[in-house]
């Protein structure tokens, strides 16, 4: 009798075990290729890619896939109007004899647990190089891994300021993080007071309580401290509010008894939904408010409040208004409008960029040793006609020392570039006109 | 005195020849994943299947010992083995802080209590720079060329098969000490408790004692898993260790293998985290949820038709057996008495 429990035991591991262990597969083509044959007759090259494609972030984790398949159409195909774009006029990566890009796609489910799981699970199937993962809490974990195996892992959009500070050899980040971030919604407002006397002083923070929200919000108190108080700002208040947060009714009563001039916002897509609203029923009027990177720059934010969400403004890499002057740009986002029904937004452009220098690296590397590649990330500038700044180079933290983003605001149910001056196309609306106003 | 000796070293046979059998990561990755949450289940299982105490609040001394490790090693640089110890002494203090007024609470009452516990413990740890607050922390990765004796040291592995034998040995430890204490003396006044608090304070039991004293040792076992994950992990923060959904997963593996028995977490555990990794693997990367639906639906099909869990399904199985044995025997005695 005992040795049929036992058996049943048995049974139940082994079947749950092998299940589980049997898709983890057969190396991808690249694995199988030795040392000595790396540079040569290689037919693909497999990366990784880990995202929240479940879970709470799964909308934006979504496109942010998308946006990855339109790199690897990019890359694999033949693109002359896209001339300027590495790797987008040869089909596949041409110092590895046209070798087709091939990305393996995992869900991380916003778990930094399963970050780590299926970060280590691509790396055994033969990935060279790894890309994701969108919420930093997740990156964290799968670059350690990464790490740990001397894999590049090359984060698009997340955005905390700690991912480049752990002294990690195989990590980059092209974001901008929520530390330059900062500075940059703080030169803006100095912008907006000097040039169109808008009088912000005083600034309260309305932040998420996790991970980006806390982060984002010690940002504002550094730099408060460190230089912007000397220039005239005061932090009045903060006012966080739960991730699961259904109604923020409270928040919003806080924040309006603050009466800052200005509100900075750590929010995702659905929060942020409800403050807008919330604020017009409350009639909050402050002079401005910036976002972090986040819900803002969904263009979801525009489809679901409509005039609503006018004259909001945050950080991002992409405005559908730099188009017309940025031509790679367009047919990007035209293949990407193909796959989602929707405009990029700056998350998405920014993971489409890690997929970009990640292949364009292991192109100039001519090999897929990960040291190889890793040094060419590290000395190389790479050409980015689909940003702005038009490119992207790596300080030794390894974090993106050209800008990527610019400050945005919503006009008429559009994104438009304000700040810099150099780069804006419209004149910011300072200060947010009243809701009985609008 | 461990029963069921038999099964219990099949189980640590098997699960000891499984890195030797593959070199997947997925695999041991689900092993160690589920050997940790099985110990996690043992130790919860001491304070609410023994002593009938049902906790919620279970992540709040994972964290404490994930954190006391991380922060020591992150800090001072001090071996995770003396953090590891160290995490259990203070979970274990702060269980009798918590516990001493909560234990006046009974039902549903104490569950809440342990919830609000862990939720606060959260909160504290959110807003401590000392332990970097929300942004977590990063454990420092030793060289990649440091040698096994320093790997050792640091509990840092570039290999899944040294982790599946730390925690092996971790849960063959727990599980000898739960099944020693559940046919101790102490198991029955646990038992006692749990089924009628004021008979069992009438034979002269202390009932808060006893309660006392188990979830101090539920606690020290809770955070040595904690300090294990955090360096299996490489990285914690408040959010992930302090979760509710950490405690619900101890909470779900135990009731799913079946509460009040040794084996019932092993058994939950053996079939929660290989087929919660196995689903995501298999169709997570498809985006379209599946995986979470089925692992979702099987959950409900478990609970639904097998409620004791599955442990309650062996026995079932076991009986039936028994009695098999018994008629068979029976048969052979009718035929020789002819």
């Amino acid at each position: 009798m005992k040795l049929k429990l036992a058996l049943l035991l048995v049974a139940i591991m082994l079947i749950t075990s092998v299940m589980a262990g049997c898709s983890s597969g057969q190396p991808a083509a690249s694995e199988t290729t030795t040392e000595g044959e790396q540079s040569a007759n290689v037919e693909k090259v497999t990366i990784g890619a880990i995202l929240p494609l479940t879970g709470g972030a799964a909308a934006t984790g979504v496109k942010l896939r998308a946006a990855m398949e339109v790199a690897q159409e990019i890359i694999n195909g033949e693109y002359a109007d896209l001339a300027n774009v590495p790797l987008a006029k040869e089909a596949g990566l041409p110092n590895l004899g046209n070798a087709k890009l091939e990305i393996i796609f995992a869900d991380h489910q916003g778990n930094p647990e399963m970050a780590k799981s299926e970060a280590e699970r691509l790396i055994e199937q033969g990935v060279v190089g790894l890309v994701g993962a969108y919420q930093s809490s997740a990156t964290k974990p799968a670059s350690q891994s990464a790490e740990q195996y001397g894999i590049p892992f090359v984060a698009g959009s997340s955005s905390s300021a700690a991912l480049t500070e752990r002294g990690l050899n195989y990590f980059v980040r092209i974001a901008p993080n929520d530390d330059i971030e900062t500075a940059m919604f703080f030169d803006y407002l100095i912008h907006l007071n000097e040039k169109y006397n808008a009088g912000i002083k005083t600034v309260a923070v309305a932040y998420i309580d996790n991970e980006f929200g806390v982060h984002a919000k010690e940002m504002v108190e550094k730099w408060v401290k460190e230089k912007y108080g000397a220039l005239g700002f005061e932090l009045v208040g903060v006012v966080p509010y739960a991730v699961d947060v259904t109604n923020v009714d409270t928040e919003v009563q806080q924040i309006k008894s603050l009466n800052a001039d200005a509100i900075f916002h750590a929010s995702y897509i659905a929060d942020i939904t409800m403050f807008v609203n919330k604020y017009k029923e409350f009639n909050v009027n402050p002079k401005a408010v910036l976002n972090y990177c986040g819900g803002f720059q969904d263009t979801q934010f525009v489809i679901n409040l409509g005039n609503d969400g006018d004259y909001f403004a945050g950080g991002a890499a992409f405005s559908a208004d730099k188009l017309a002057d940025m031509p790679e740009l367009a047919v990007i986002n035209e293949m990407y409008k193909a796959k989602t029904g929707a405009d990029l937004d700056g998350p998405a452009l920014e993971e489409f960029a890690s997929v970009m220098v990640l292949a364009e690296a292991i192109n100039i590397a001519g090999s897929l040793d990960g040291d190889a590649i890793m040094d060419v990330i590290k000395k190389t500038e790479f050409k980015a006609p689909y940003f702005a700044t038009g490119a992207i180079k790596f300080d030794s933290k390894g974090q993106n020392e050209i800008l990527a983003s610019y400050v945005v605001q919503t006009q008429n149910k559009e994104y438009r570039a304000v700040y810099p001056v150099d780069i804006a196309t419209v004149e910011p609306v300072v200060p947010i006109p009243e809701w009985s106003k609008r | 005195m461990v029963r069921n000796k038999k099964i219990l070293l099949i189980i640590i046979a098997i699960l000891a020849l499984i890195p030797i059998i593959t070199k997947s990561k997925a695999v041991l990755n689900a092993v160690i994943l589920l050997l940790i949450f099985a110990t996690l289940g043992e130790a919860w299982n001491l304070i609410t299947g023994f002593a009938g105490q049902t906790s919620f609040g279970h992540a709040a001394f994972f964290g404490i010992g994930a954190y006391t490790s991380a922060v020591l090693y992150y800090r001072y640089g001090i071996t995770p083995w003396i953090g590891l110890i160290l995490g259990g002494i203070i979970a274990a203090a702060v269980a009798a802080i918590m516990s001493y007024p909560c234990f006046k609470l009974k039902g549903h009452y104490f569950a809440v209590a342990t919830l609000a516990v862990a939720e606060i413990i959260k909160q504290i740890f959110v807003s401590w720079k000392y332990v970097e607050g929300a942004t977590g922390i990063s454990i420092p990765i030793i060289p990649r060329s440091s040698d096994f004796i320093k790997r050792l040291f640091y509990l840092q592995f570039n290999e899944k098969t040294p982790w599946v034998y730390i925690c092996l040995v971790m849960f063959t430890a727990v599980i000898i000490l739960c099944s020693y204490l559940e046919n101790s003396k102490m198991g029955y006044y646990l038992k006692a408790i749990r089924e009628s608090h004021e008979v069992a304070e009438s034979i002269g039991i202390n009932p808060t004692n006893y309660k006392l004293y188990t979830m101090l040792i539920s606690a020290f076992i809770s955070a040595i898993c904690g300090s294990i994950y955090a360096q299996y992990i490489l990285y914690i923060d408040p959010f992930m260790m302090f979760s509710l959904d950490v405690s619900m997963k101890i909470v779900l593996l135990t009731v799913l293998g079946g509460v009040g028995n040794v084996f019932g977490p092993i058994i939950g555990a053996s079939i929660f985290i290989p087929l919660s990794e196995f689903t995501r693997i298999k169709l997570g990367g498809s985006g379209t949820g599946v995986d979470l639906m089925i692992y979702g639906l099987l959950i409900i099909l478990i609970t639904c038709y097998q409620p004791k869990g599955v442990i309650g399904i062996v026995q079932k199985l076991a009986e039936r057996s028994k009695k098999a044995n018994i008629g068979g025997e029976g048969k052979i005695e009718a035929t020789s008495g002819n």
